[in-house]
């Protein structure tokens, strides 16, 4: 549901948040759910909004700030779902977003999300957003996680202490909602937070002063300018004139010329004990504990001597499931629906070109609705769902754990594992979650290895299925090269490439827990809807057009001005020039296409590896090279897409003298 | 070996100091930088002893080799004491109290409480404390209560002594996850990469970071179980009490 520009505008006028619950007609409060990353956001927000967005656990599974308009208490909200946030003190680009909304937009109610059982991280967080006075409700999520590790939160007390609603919750399995809802209808502000004492107070009240009246947060901006916030003057720029910019600037001067003290740390010191109090007096901790199975497992899973047995039966297990279970699928549907519509539609002796039209090589329903749901759809369903277990089980930053010395020798930075790993997932998503990468070099290393030579979900259940036909052989093989191509691109990008190293790692990791099979349902069911919309119109355009490109000739033109490339220097077969111009369209109807070709045994057993190496390595799918082109500018962008493409012709071309050379 | 005392030359000669680490050597820089503490007197007493040596045009001045010796004690101490009263004896005016202390304590003694504190690399406002011999001789002393997060063994837990860093956003992060002075966590993994558990969250940390912390070694009172209960305030304290006691006992 949008919300028309008139009522957004209104709920952005400064009285809009006052403390009072009472609604005023159509006017829509705003409530920002905001918190550490992997504390359950959107977990909240979906419950609340009854919509659905991709949940994990993992730390940054929410890039882009989602709303959604709801009912609560007859009173319309505007629900905003955004990125973790450590703290208003920001230290990289992607919180910078979170935050100017915050400022900018200031909302009626901030909804905090924390993990019960991790409360002292994100009470740093609390005792800023205390500092905006602004109505505020704070959620304890999981907290059936609190018991396991022997805490016991006193929520009463934390409500007292805090002066704000306190909402238990298990988020993932809806508990807590109405309370939730309750809650932020009953919103207020509170009168309780740090107190950093009459020197610090006397400077910020200084500061503030030096800010223009009409600014929202002046107290907190003033407290962020004495800590030095480095993103903070580009958000002043836009909305201080420049005359109060420079007043500003030398007052900030003005103050650390006299203090000899560290403001920064004194103000973090206040803090700190501040959340020390509030923690010892509201929480409670067993001497002893018992953590269970899942805590031995997720330390077994990260050093390498039970690690790697664990990650190769992992892989075994995706491969079989994604190999019989949805070859079973793919019988059943085949059974049920795609043989008796042949079947019909022979039956009724059509003219040819409405035959063709139909079930011919390009026809609508074989390469279009067929190739989609008869041979992609079941292949996807499978992985998605493994998928799915892998991200709610926190394996995958346990994972980063296991490898991040492995791939530090090969010039894959640690901080770049996770998004490398979620490439396996969705390549634009990944690539868009490279934002927490600081160091530019690290990122274009880890962006362009996305882009370079990961098969995505999509791609790679299906380059599966295809190779599993083949032979066990030719997935290793293909398993190999690809693996050779990541690592060659990592090493030489980390030579060629100047600036500055590696940054720091500092990695929170979940506690592996065994994913809910209610949400892995939920999120595979919800991705297949959206493969369907978005994907089956383009299987059944690219269909047509390429029905169209062939009935007029023109395929044929092209596959002849193709041939020496690819016949005589790549070695495959003509046809699959159908396969690359499907690619450009959708790498799964043309993963789907080969599986087609595989089958009826158009492609031998070098051919299927380098069909299945080409696809993977030479086209990023248009939304990627979107994604490129918004984290790292366009130019980049082009250049990454022109030296794939290039290159992967030039390695695929290579390794087909290589493969004839070993199987002679 | 005692120092004899004189403040005054002792002002000139860090101020020296700090101009060669800012890279300057101008006398009127060092005028201006000084205010009204600046004394010619001062500075010719300086150069009669060989401690400063004064040339070319525009005037430059410069530490000669032993002054450059003395100062590096000077700095040394004030930085250490700095370090001390910070980490240890949990805070107060840091200037005025490290100001005294440089001028009256022995050699031996800062090096006493450089092994101590294992040998910090900077200052708590970040700037470098100059490398004594006991730095030199014996990186890991015996002596020393706090050492570096990458000695602990597998399993135990301790206190955080200190973090040493130049970077402000890895400060910034390490506070956010509670990783601070105080602070007791358990080291859980070393290889591939260290982990540890603080504040009931796991937090895989790189090799850099690993040597930017410093933790109390065998400290009473810390056990596995007792992992968050130690928010109280007296805690600091008494570990400073402790750390004076040993100090006057085996140092003095």
């Amino acid at each position: 549901m949008a919300i028309s520009p008139a009522e957004s505008q209104q709920s952005r006028v400064p009285e809009a948040h006052g403390s009072t619950g009472v609604p005023h007609g159509a006017r829509v409060r705003k409530v920002a759910i905001v918190g550490l990353p992997n504390t359950g956001k959107t977990q909240i927000f979906n419950n609340l909004t009854g919509e659905y967005s991709i949940v994990a656990n993992y730390p940054g599974t929410t890039i882009e700030m989602r709303r959604s308009v709801v009912m609560i208490k007859d009173q319309r909200y505007e629900v905003i779902d955004t990125p973790g946030l450590h703290c208003l003190y920001i230290h990289s680009e992607e919180e910078v977003a979170v935050r100017d909304m915050i400022l900018a937009e200031a909302p009626d109610v901030i909804v905090q999300c924390l993990d019960a059982s991790q409360y002292k991280q994100s009470l740093l967080l609390t005792a800023e957003l205390l500092e905006l006075e602004t109505p505020m409700v704070l959620v304890l999520n999981a907290m059936d996680e609190v018991g396991r590790k022997g805490l016991w939160v006193d929520s009463t007390q934390l409500e007292k202490l805090l002066g704000i609603p306190v909402v238990e919750s298990v988020a993932l399995r809806g508990l807590g909602k109405e309370e939730l809802k309750a809650a932020i209808a009953a919103a207020r502000k509170s009168s309780l937070n740090v107190a950093y004492g009459f020197r610090i107070e006397s400077l910020i009240l200084e500061l503030t002063s030096a800010l223009p009246f009409s600014l929202e947060f002046k107290h907190k901006i003033a407290t962020l300018l004495l800590q030095n916030d480095p993103f903070l003057e580009k958000y002043l720029e836009k909305r201080v004139d420049a005359q109060a910019l420079t007043q500003l600037r030398s007052t900030l001067a003005n103050i650390r010329g006299q203090g000899k003290g560290n403001i920064a740390q004194a103000i973090n010191d206040k803090r700190n004990r501040w959340i020390d109090t509030v923690a010892a007096s509201a929480v409670r901790k067993q001497k002893i504990s018992y953590q269970g199975l899942s805590h031995y497992v997720t330390q077994a899973s990260r050093q390498p001597l039970f690690g790697i047995p664990i990650f190769l039966f992992l892989m075994a297990v995706v491969y079989l499931s994604v190999v019989y279970v949805s070859g079973a699928l793919d019988k059943l549907i085949n059974f049920v629906a795609v043989a008796p519509v042949t079947a019909l539609i022979t039956s009724l002796s059509l003219p040819v070109f409405w035959n063709d039209l139909l079930i011919g090589n390009h026809g609508i329903l074989t390469l279009g609705l067929f190739n989609a749901i008869c041979t992609v759809l079941p292949i996807l369903s499978v992985f998605f769902f493994i998928f799915g277990c892998f991200e709610d089980s926190g394996y995958i930053t346990n994972f980063t754990v296991l490898t991040k010395t492995i791939f530090e020798k090969i010039g894959i930075p640690g901080n770049a594992i996770t998004s490398l790993v979620l490439g396996f997932g969705c390549k634009t998503m990944a690539t868009l979650s490279t934002r927490g990468l600081t160091v530019r070099k690290e990122k274009f290393i880890a962006v362009f290895l996305i882009a370079f030579a990961i098969p995505c979900s999509a791609q790679l259940g299906i380059s599966m299925a295809i190779l599993a036909r083949v032979g066990l052989s030719a997935f290793l093989t293909v398993f190999v090269v690809l693996i050779l191509c990541e690592v060659g691109a990592g090493l030489l990008l980390n030579t060629i490439l100047k600036g500055r190293d590696a940054s720091w790692f500092i990695q929170v990791i979940p506690p592996l827990r065994f994913p809910s099979m209610r949400a892995v349902c939920r999120k595979t069911y919800h991705r297949i809807v959206d493969f369907l919309k978005e994907a089956l119109p383009i299987f059944i355009f690219s269909a047509v057009g390429l029905f169209i490109f062939d009935k007029t000739g023109l395929l044929g033109l092209t596959k002849q001005a193709m041939t020496p490339m690819i016949v005589n220097w790549m070695g495959l077969p003509k046809d699959i020039i159908d396969v690359f111009l499907l690619a450009l369209a959708r790498r799964e109807a043309a993963a789907g296409l080969i599986l087609k070709m595989v089958d009826a045994g158009s492609l031998n057993y070098i051919q299927s590896i380098l069909a299945v190496i080409v696809t993977t390595i030479s086209f990023p799918c248009v939304a990627n090279v979107i994604a490129i082109g918004r984290e790292m500018g366009w130019k980049t962008a082009l250049l990454m897409t022109t030296l794939i493409f290039v290159s992967s012709f030039i390695l695929v071309g290579a390794l087909r003298w290589v493969l004839v050379l070993v199987c002679h | 070996m005692a120092v004899t005392r004189n403040d005054d030359q002792d002002e000139h000669i860090e101020q020296l100091w700090y101009m060669k680490e800012e890279g300057k050597s101008s006398l009127e820089f060092m005028k201006k930088a000084m205010k009204r503490a600046f004394d010619p007197k001062v500075v010719d007493e300086l150069a009669q002893r060989g401690l400063v040596e004064r040339g070319g045009e525009p005037v430059t001045i410069r530490l000669t080799v032993q002054g450059e010796a003395r100062a590096r004690q000077l700095i040394r101490a004030h930085r250490l004491a700095e370090r001390l009263i910070a980490d240890v004896l949990g805070g107060g005016d840091l200037e005025q109290i490290a100001c005294e202390f440089e001028h009256t304590v022995s050699l031996e003694l800062v090096n006493g409480i450089c092994t101590l504190l294992g040998h910090p690399k900077e200052c708590p406002h970040g700037m470098p404390i100059p490398e004594g011999d006991c730095c030199r001789l014996a990186k890991k002393s015996e002596f020393s209560f706090i050492i570096p997060l990458g000695d602990l063994k597998l399993g135990e837990s301790a206190r955080i002594a200190y973090i040493n860093c130049k970077s402000d956003q890895q400060i910034h992060k390490l506070e956010g996850l509670c990783i601070r002075p105080g602070v007791v966590i358990k080291l859980h993994q070393t290889y591939p990469t260290h982990v540890i558990e603080c504040e009931g969250a796991s937090i895989a940390l790189d090799k850099g970071v690993v040597a930017n912390i410093s933790v109390w070694k065998n400290q009473p009172g810390v056990d596995e179980v007792a992992l968050s209960q130690v928010t109280d305030k007296k805690e600091p304290a008494s570990t400073g009490n402790k750390f004076v006691d040993f100090l006057f006992r085996k140092v003095l």
